[in-house]
This record gives C-alpha cells, structure tokens and sequence, in this order.
C-alpha cells in the first residue's frame, strides 16, 4: 500500500492516535496525519500542547503504537527501525546518567550495541570532538550547564550514527541565549552530518529559524493544519534572524496557527507595509 | 597525592582540574572526619564524666536509682574488669573473651547480612520485574518481619538441625546466621524496589530507543538509579543483622557470640558487677565495627554521584 522508499526518512500515511479508545475520557491525538521527510530534510513540528507533535514523534520513535495507519521510518516499521537503530533521540531533559562520565554517557548506546571498548571510546570522542565538548570528556555530568549537557545528549543520539535524528523539544528548558547558540550548533551538525531532522518545539522562531520545512499543528482533535515552507536557503547564520524572508516565514508560521489557510497571503502583506 | 592518579591519564588540563578538585573534596572530607571523631571522642569522655557523677551524686542525695558499685560500677573498675582472668586460673582474660566472642558474632553478623542482601537484591528485582511478583511477594515480605523473632527462633532451629545434605550439616550456627539474614534482607529489598522503580519516563524511553533489552535496562540504568535508595537500606539491614545475631544467640542458645556471653556475664552480676559491662562494650564495638564498614560501603557506591543526591 505504501509507496514509501528508503529515500523518505519518515513517511506517515493516515496516521491516527486514540487514547482511551470507547471510554468516556476518549482523546483523539493524531487525526488522519500525512506527513513525509524527505531524506536529509530539517522538519519542526509546532503548535499548542495536546496538538500531538510529541505523540507523532513517539510513534515514529516506536515509543507508542500508531491506532490505524502506516508509518514508515527510513523504510521500515518504527519497529525494525528503533531495533536497528536507525534514529537517535533527544529528548527536553537531556537524561544524562550521573554515575557515568560525558564519554561513557555517550558511549552507552554503543555499549547496549556490543560495541568493543577502544572502538566505542574512539567514536565518543570523536562525538564529544564535534559538540565541541572534547575536554569535558572524563567530568561527571552534573558539572556541565544545562546547554552543555544537552549538546552530550545530542552527541549520544548520534552515537550509533543513525540516519534520522528525532529531537522533542530539546533546548525547551534553556535560556533564550544559550538556546540560540545551540540551534547553530544543530545546523551545523546538521551540515556535517547530512541527518534527515524531526524536530519537536513550541518556539516559532525556532522552527523558522531551523526548518526547511515548519509542520503546523492544531489540537482537539491533533492533527496537521499547514506546512510552510522556509526559503531560507541552506546557509544560516545570526544574520539570518534578522533577515526579512525569516520574519516573512514567521509571520506565515504564526497566521497558520492562528487557523488562517494561506501562509503565503500573510507573506504578501507583510511584504507591503 | 595519590588522588591524581583519580584523573584518566590520557585527559588535559580540564582532567588535572578533575584531580585537583577530586584531592580538595578527599582532604575536606579527610578534616571534616577528623572532626567527628574528636566530637565522638568528647561524647564519650562526657557519658562517662556523667556517669561518674551519678554516682557521686547517689552517694548525697538520694536518687530514683541504685547507683551502688552493685549495680554502676565505677568506669575504672569495668576497665580492672577486662583484665581480670575470665574464669578462675585462666590464662585468658575477660576482655580476650570479649573480644573472641566479639569477633565470632561479627562473622556471623557479617553472614548474614551478605545472605539478607542477596535474597533482597534478588526479591526487589523479581518483584520489580513482573508485576504479578511484586502484587504476590510484597506481601509475604512484610508479614514476614512480623512474626515475632522470639517465635521463629526455636522453629529455625528445630527444622533447620534436620537438614543434612551430604557432607553438611545444619547446626545452630547456621541458625543463628538464617536469622540474622531474615532481619536484614526486608529493608534491603524494599529500599531496592523503590530505587529500580525510580528512573524517570524519559531515561526509560531513552533505554527503550536504544532498543535495550530488559536486563541491560536493569544492569545500565534501573540498577545504578537505585544506589542512593540502596545505601540507607544496606545501613539498616546491617543493623538488623547485628540484632538479629545477638537475640539469636541469646534464644538459640548458641556459644560462643558476643549474645551468649552477655547473658553469662549477666548472671555473675552479684560476683563481678563490672564483668557484663565488657560485654556490653563488645556489643557495642560490633554495631561500631558493622556501621564503620558500611559507611565506607557507601563512600565507594555513591563516589561518583552528586553528593545532594547521595542523602
């Protein structure tokens, strides 16, 4: 039924999410979702709380079971791919293990693979390397900032080297600057690595700034209202924040969640005044 | 010193900065210990000048208690006591009875306690494993610690002296080291369920995404999530074993502990009233002995964590 192919890094075909299906307290999470990753795609998911974006990253995560429909993920079922780890997670709070190093937090999912000790010491410090943390390899996790930890915990999410990252809400509890300095850490991880992204946030100019793509999401029942593009082109740095195509794509994000169809009216009004 | 040596050889400057702040905290600590036991030290000076004046004080007024050289020997003649020959033309004195006597029961304690660790590691991770477990054993485990030990002593010792596999045979010394075990291993195994119940959804998740199996959760992540539940536990569990060693030799009548030997020493009150207060030392010396090596237990499990999360 899917024509879903390696190519796609997620690909959700009618994807629906009943909690307490027939009861009273019955919720409808996902609503007939359609949605498709292009490979090496940087896609954010936003909208209000109880819009589903967490629960559509869960059942591509196979950390829930979708009710009906078919998801594909890099080609497989969540299934196949969560046991072959063809994504890696991020999640809000960075869940670094305080009895372990930096490095051997790293090192973890590579431990649950079977991966001998020199090997899986090599490639966390090439990790480590990249998130620019290398000197704090052997500290405990608990003397890091808050920023610091979350960039081990993207380190760990890259650790097996999957194909798709998937990243809930990741910089939600750091402050505005720190928060900022992460989101071009990401893209530039995101340029080294060449990762297809799904990216979980509350923050418009987060996704804006982030995207290829910003999916927008309404709640009651949880489902995909619009996605608007962002031509912002490959290339972004902290110009790019104050560049009018960027304001341009956050007003359309902002219209669509507001429930106006037609991200690309608001861009022409801005565009005028 | 050797603390640098902590710090990985291969790390640069940040790891020496490690070092330097893992030799600051070992010497604070090393200045906060010996301050302890000076106050430890003055703790025992002040029972002991407080006992003294008790005494002093019975002579004068009198006190709501017997405060005779009968029944509150002088804190110098306990310690003539422990010099004194154990029995009559002996060559071994009271206190090298105390001390063997001591050390026997602190095996035993020591026994015991290991057992009672074992079965409640095994209990809290069978129970938190399968739901059913924990619904069906919990229960058991806390009616357990209910029966009074003065009932299950002599059944202990009664079933258990009609064991006999082979080459082994059950004797009351193996009882003794049962009860010991049955005291320690209920705080152990609750403690531990709590703490294998104790890891946050998303570290569960995250374990889940990494396609973890059951057991690597629980080696990974369940089982050190639980040190900070499992050292209080392990500090209760072997001061039930010390209890439950000394009231199990007193009711199974065992020789050769520290229990035994106190109800010994009790009945010579009227001879040698100082004898039973070497004995009470020795009892005392084994909780001191039983707690010294598990706080160092703790030090070891909880070096590597937060030290607000290692309450």
């Amino acid at each position: 039924m899917s024509t879903a192919t390696t190519e796609h890094a997620v690909h959700a075909d009618g994807i629906w999410k009943i909690f307490n299906e027939g009861q009273p307290n019955e919720v409808t999470a996902l609503q007939d979702v359609h949605l498709t990753v292009e490979s090496g795609e940087f896609i954010s998911l936003i909208g209000p709380s109880g819009c589903g974006k967490s629960t559509l990253l869960r059942v591509i995560a196979d950390l829930t079971d979708a009710t009906k429909g078919d998801m594909r993920v890099a080609g497989h079922t969540p299934h196949e791919a969560r046991e072959q780890q063809l994504y890696g997670m991020a999640f809000q709070q960075a869940a670094l293990f305080d009895w372990r190093t930096v490095r051997r937090n790293v090192e973890l999912p590579l431990e649950l693979q079977g991966w001998d000790k020199a090997k899986r010491k090599a490639r966390a410090l090439e990790l480590l390397d990249m998130v620019q943390l290398a000197d704090f390899a052997e500290h405990r996790p608990w003397e890091l900032s808050g920023g610091m930890q979350q960039r081990v915990a993207i380190a760990r999410s890259l650790a097996v080297d999957p194909t798709i990252l998937l990243m809930d809400e990741p910089f939600g509890a750091l402050d505005e600057m720190t928060r900022e300095r992460m989101q071009n850490e990401l893209l530039r991880i995101r340029k080294e690595t060449g990762k297809s992204i799904v990216f979980v946030t509350h923050s418009i100019p987060e996704a804006v700034y982030l995207s290829d793509r910003v999916v927008v999401m309404s709640p009651r029942p949880g489902r995909i209202t619009d996605i608007v593009d962002v031509p912002l082109g490959g290339d972004r740095d902290e110009d790019t924040r104050e560049a009018d195509a960027f304001f341009d794509a956050v007003t359309a994000v902002r219209e669509a969640l507001r429930g106006r169809v037609g991200g690309s009216d608001a861009r022409a009004k801005v565009g005028e005044v | 010193m050797t603390n640098t040596a902590i710090a990985d050889p291969q790390t640069s400057a940040d790891g020496a900065s490690v070092g330097a702040a893992r030799s600051r905290t070992f010497a604070r600590r090393a200045r906060n210990g010996g301050i302890s036991l000076l106050w430890a030290l003055a703790g025992v000076g002040l029972v002991i000048v407080m006992w003294e004046l008790v005494k002093a004080l019975g002579n004068v007024i009198p006190l709501p208690l017997n405060t005779s050289d009968m029944t509150m020997p002088h804190v110098w003649t306990m310690f003539a006591a422990m010099g004194e020959p154990e029995v009559r033309g002996s060559e071994n004195t009271v206190l090298d009875a105390v001390i063997a006597a001591t050390f026997r029961s602190l095996l035993l304690a020591f026994g015991g306690f290991l057992i009672g660790v074992a079965v409640g590691l095994l209990l809290a991770v069978i129970m938190q494993r399968f739901l059913f477990a924990e619904r069906g054993l919990l229960p058991f485990v806390i009616a357990s610690q209910t029966v009074p030990l003065i009932a299950l002593a002599p059944l202990i010792v009664g079933i258990g002296n009609q064991i006999e596999i082979g080459p082994i045979k059950w004797t009351t010394t193996y009882s003794v080291m049962f009860i010991a075990a049955y005291l320690a291993f209920f705080p152990l195994s609750v403690g531990a369920l709590r703490g294998l119940q104790a890891p946050t959804p998303t570290s569960l998740e995250l374990m889940r995404s990494y396609a973890a199996t059951p057991n690597q959760t629980v080696r990974k992540l369940r089982f050190p999530s639980s040190i900070p539940y499992i050292v209080p536990a392990l500090k209760v569990s072997a001061a039930a074993s010390v209890v439950g060693t000394v009231v199990a030799e007193i009711s199974t009548g065992v020789r050769g502990g520290i229990g035994r030997l106190l109800i010994e020493y009790a009945r010579q009150i009227t001879s040698q009233p100082a004898k039973v207060y070497v004995a009470v030392f020795g009892a005392i010396a084994l909780g001191l002995v039983v707690a010294a090596l598990v706080t160092a237990l703790d030090v070891y499990l909880t070096r590597n964590l937060p030290k607000e999360k290692s309450a």
